[in-house]
């Protein structure tokens, strides 16, 4: 690949972001004498993945839903059920933590479903249709745990390790599988271009022969199974099940997406592209913290580098085209 | 005549990428006189009239109106300097009511508040020097697409203006409709209004217009006074060689019991239309005649799947197909070229190679998207219908409307159909663009394949089609072969009640 299609590849810009991120918290937080540096080391590379993975995995879905011209506004709403779902059922009901986890990413693929037929039967909007399903998955959270929490984490024997690996690289494993494995749906799948087109002009794509409800149907219950997914990672990362899990984070996620290349209009974007986006907000959220004084301002920052980052890629986008 | 009057183009240069779009136009158009501007597809007219509307600049060159120079930032400063534009592909907001749309943008207020009345009285009276019979209240949504492109004109002229653009206006108007917008226009050439007319219909041209003047390639090829010109002539200028002959097919002699490639039985889907029942055998080539408004869109749509019928029942090659999927159409080898290219035909977020193969690998169902096969293949169709593309892995919205539309008839043939259905396939087409879609017709045609062209444009339908059937209100009014098929037994028949044989 020489240099000219490096620079078309889509995820290139915000690759560089997030180096340049990197590079200026390091050189910001640079530590006095020899103390280590307190944010460019492994072990916190490791916490920044494995916190940026709750959003990570879901934001693999919303850039799926983006890209084919759909909004799913559901997946904190979904987090947090599937989270509260998993963890009742291991803590209180004493499954398996396997069996447990398996039934809380199917809560996702119920919710997924639902949003389908609301969107392809009903033909309601998807913001409405996964406004209200937000609604429905949060309620039905709030409904389970009557106010309670559920402790994982006790329930979790001391130095857990699945598949032998420390339990901190669970969540960032997963989310970089995921995000290989839909990249290459996306991208060399029949499938893939089959969401492309929807979005990008779904009456073109119809008179196409593409099936546009099946490809509608399909993303919005990728987008509920991985929000389920990053629900019961956020329950083993945090350690408890409670019904305001993940509130907001759909937002996050979007913007995640959004910043990684996708456009709301449909069409555009790319699944890695979101994962990239998640790191660069997941860098900002573990560094700023280190910042005296920057706590207040985190919320500001992230606002403002989301826009930053679409204007810069706008820009982009003109001079290439 | 003094120079500091008119319109005057000076070496005007504009290049998109490695696209000369104009490669340095000079021409001016009289003061008060009606204007024609001909070029096939890509020879630069679009391009010119973005730059006269404000929405392109040029990279050099300039453009002066009663000596004085053009410099448009925006279409609302071209708007505001005396230019009403009427575009090829409808704009209107469907959602805004016929005042709302003719308003947009320059709503009349006091204290920034609309002032409702006197905008609706405005486009009752401009409506009615129009005569156009529709209110000023109905939604854009609910006029016929006639209308829409009327309601286009009256939005140019509901501000005072002295240069109207015309962009290929009649696409989508019937021939009275047209002769209404012609008198309309005649009546501002009388007020003195400049006109600047874009046309690929030579008729219409020469009816109205003074002067033409042809580009080809984005270059000034001539002006001349219609009076010293044959229609021929211009045809040349344009082209810029002589047309082939038309090939004439030796069709053989179908097998005694081949089923028809498309049989249609007692079809209804109301309101569009009611128990139409067709056949097309393989290899020939059937017209579809009707008006704006007669049904032969939805007719053809149904076909393909995109609705389901209330009645009735179509076979492809003598098998049923399922109703109501596209899917199961294609899967059949049923295609259908669908009438607007640009919002039913192209995907304009992928390149032309994914465009091109997109309903092939749709029908086969294969699982991967294998890019040396597709680029090899998108390579071979843009030679085989010689697609004017600076390659495969561009987007389709860099090609000029001829090539767009070839780009949407090729990715179809690429599936081999056995039915291919054509709605409108030279709409908006240059000349040469036209013959090459016309030839390919002809092409699939003799490789067996039925085609049923609907069409409004009638000299088309009676030079392509061996049948013609004609569509009115919904019903099929007659069919109509070989001698018998005139000009005036078709018109006959798609205005009168009636049957033929």
């Amino acid at each position: 690949m020489n240099l000219k299609k490096i620079w078309e590849v889509r995820e290139f810009s915000t690759v560089v972001i997030l180096a340049l991120e990197i590079l200026f918290f390091t050189w910001y937080l640079w530590p006095d004498g020899s103390r280590s540096h307190p944010f460019f080391n492994a072990p916190n590379f490791v916490l920044i993945f494995k916190y940026s993975a709750i959003y990570g995995i879901a934001a693999v879905g919303a850039a799926i839903v983006i890209i084919s011209g759909g909004i799913d506004l559901a997946p904190g709403a979904v987090m947090a059920l599937s989270g509260v779902v998993a963890s009742q059922l291991f803590v209180e009901r004493g499954w398996g933590l396997g069996t447990s986890m398996t039934t809380g990413v199917l809560v996702g693929l119920v919710s997924g479903l639902v949003t389908s037929v609301l969107v392809v039967v009903v033909k309601l909007p998807p913001f409405i249709a996964t406004l209200g399903v937000m609604g429905i998955t949060r309620g039905l959270a709030f409904i389970i745990t009557e106010g309670r929490y559920f402790d994982v984490s006790s329930q979790l024997l001391g130095g857990w390790r699945p598949f032998g690996l420390p339990a901190d690289w669970v969540a960032p494993i997963i989310m970089i599988l995921l995000a290989l494995v839909f990249q290459f749906l996306m991208t060399t799948f029949q499938w893939g271009r089959a969401v492309f087109s929807v979005g990008g002009n779904e009456t073109a794509a119809l008179f196409s022969g593409i099936a546009v409800n099946r490809i509608k149907t399909s993303v919005y219950v990728i987008s509920g199974v991985l929000a389920a997914v990053s629900g019961v990672v956020l329950v083993l990362v945090q350690g408890q099940g409670k019904a305001d899990l993940a509130t907001g984070y759909e937002l996050d996620i979007i913007a995640s997406a959004v910043v990684g290349g996708a456009s709301l209009a449909g069409g555009r974007g790319s699944v890695i592209g979101a994962v990239l986006g998640t790191l660069i907000f997941g860098v900002l959220r573990n560094a700023l913290p280190q910042i005296p004084g920057a706590t207040f301002y985190d919320r500001l920052i992230v606002g403002l580098v989301v826009i930053v980052i679409v204007v810069v890629d706008q820009l982009l986008l003109k001079k290439r085209g | 005549m003094s120079t500091a009057t008119g319109l005057q183009f000076t070496e005007v240069r504009k290049s998109f990428g490695a696209v000369k779009a104009l490669a340095g136009v000079s021409f001016d158009v009289r003061e008060g006189e009606a204007h024609g501007l001909m070029g096939e597809n890509g020879a630069g007219k679009s391009t010119l009239l973005k730059i006269l509307a404000g929405i392109l600049q040029p990279d050099s060159g300039s453009v002066d109106w009663r000596g004085e120079r053009l410099q448009l930032g925006s279409p609302r400063e071209a708007l505001e300097r005396g230019i009403g534009m009427v575009y090829q592909e409808m704009l209107c907001f469907e959602n805004l009511t016929v005042t709302g749309n003719i308003f947009a943008g320059r709503e009349l207020t006091r204290g920034g508040r609309l002032r409702h009345a006197e905008m609706r009285e405005r486009t009752r009276v401009l409506l009615d020097e129009l005569h156009l019979p529709i209110s000023p209240d109905a939604t854009a949504q609910s006029l016929s697409a006639a209308y829409r492109q009327l309601l286009q004109v009256a939005r140019a002229l509901a501000f005072e203006c002295s240069i109207l653009v015309l962009d290929e206006p009649t696409t989508a108007l019937t021939d009275a409709e047209t002769d209404h917008l012609f008198s309309v226009l005649e009546k501002l050439k009388a007020r003195g209004v400049t006109l600047l007319y874009v046309s690929h219909r030579l008729p219409e041209v020469f009816r109205l217009c003074d002067r033409i003047t042809v580009l080809r390639d984005g270059r000034f090829v001539e002006t001349s006074e219609r009076r010293s010109v044959t229609p021929d002539h211009i045809v040349r200028a344009m082209v810029g060689r002589e047309l082939p002959p038309r090939a004439i097919v030796a069709r053989s002699a179908l097998p005694a019991g081949t089923p028809p490639a498309l049989a249609v039985d007692g079809l209804g889907r109301r309101p569009c239309f009611l128990n139409v029942s067709l056949t097309v055998n393989p290899g020939e080539i059937v017209g579809l005649f009707g008006l704006v408004g007669s049904g032969r869109s939805e007719l053809l749509e149904t076909i393909f799947g995109l609705y389901r019928a209330e009645a009735g029942r179509v076979r492809v090659a003598g098998q049923p197909i399922d109703p109501g999927s596209p899917r199961a159409a294609a899967r059949a080898g049923v295609a259908l070229v669908p009438e607007e290219r640009q919002r039913q035909g192209l995907l304009f977020n992928l390149t032309i190679r994914h465009n091109l193969v997109l309903p092939d690998r749709t029908i086969k169902g294969d699982l991967l998207v294998r890019t040396g096969a597709e680029r090899r293949e998108a390579q071979d169709l843009v030679n085989t219908w010689r697609i004017k593309a600076a390659g495969v892995e561009v987007p389709p919205d860099a090609l000029s409307g001829g090539n767009q539309q070839k780009v949407v008839v090729a990715k179809w043939l690429a599936t081999s159909p056995k039915i291919l259905l054509l709605d409108e396939p030279t709409k908006g087409v240059d000349v040469g663009a036209k013959f090459e879609i016309h030839e390919i017709i002809r092409r699939e045609a003799s490789r067996g394949c039925g085609c049923l062209v609907a069409s409004s444009d009638l000299p088309e339908v009676l030079a392509l089609a061996d049948r013609i059937i004609v569509m009115r209100e919904g019903r099929i009014q007659g069919q109509l072969a070989g001698a018998e098929a005139t000009e005036e037994a078709v018109m006959h028949l798609a205005t009168h009640e009636g049957t033929a044989a």
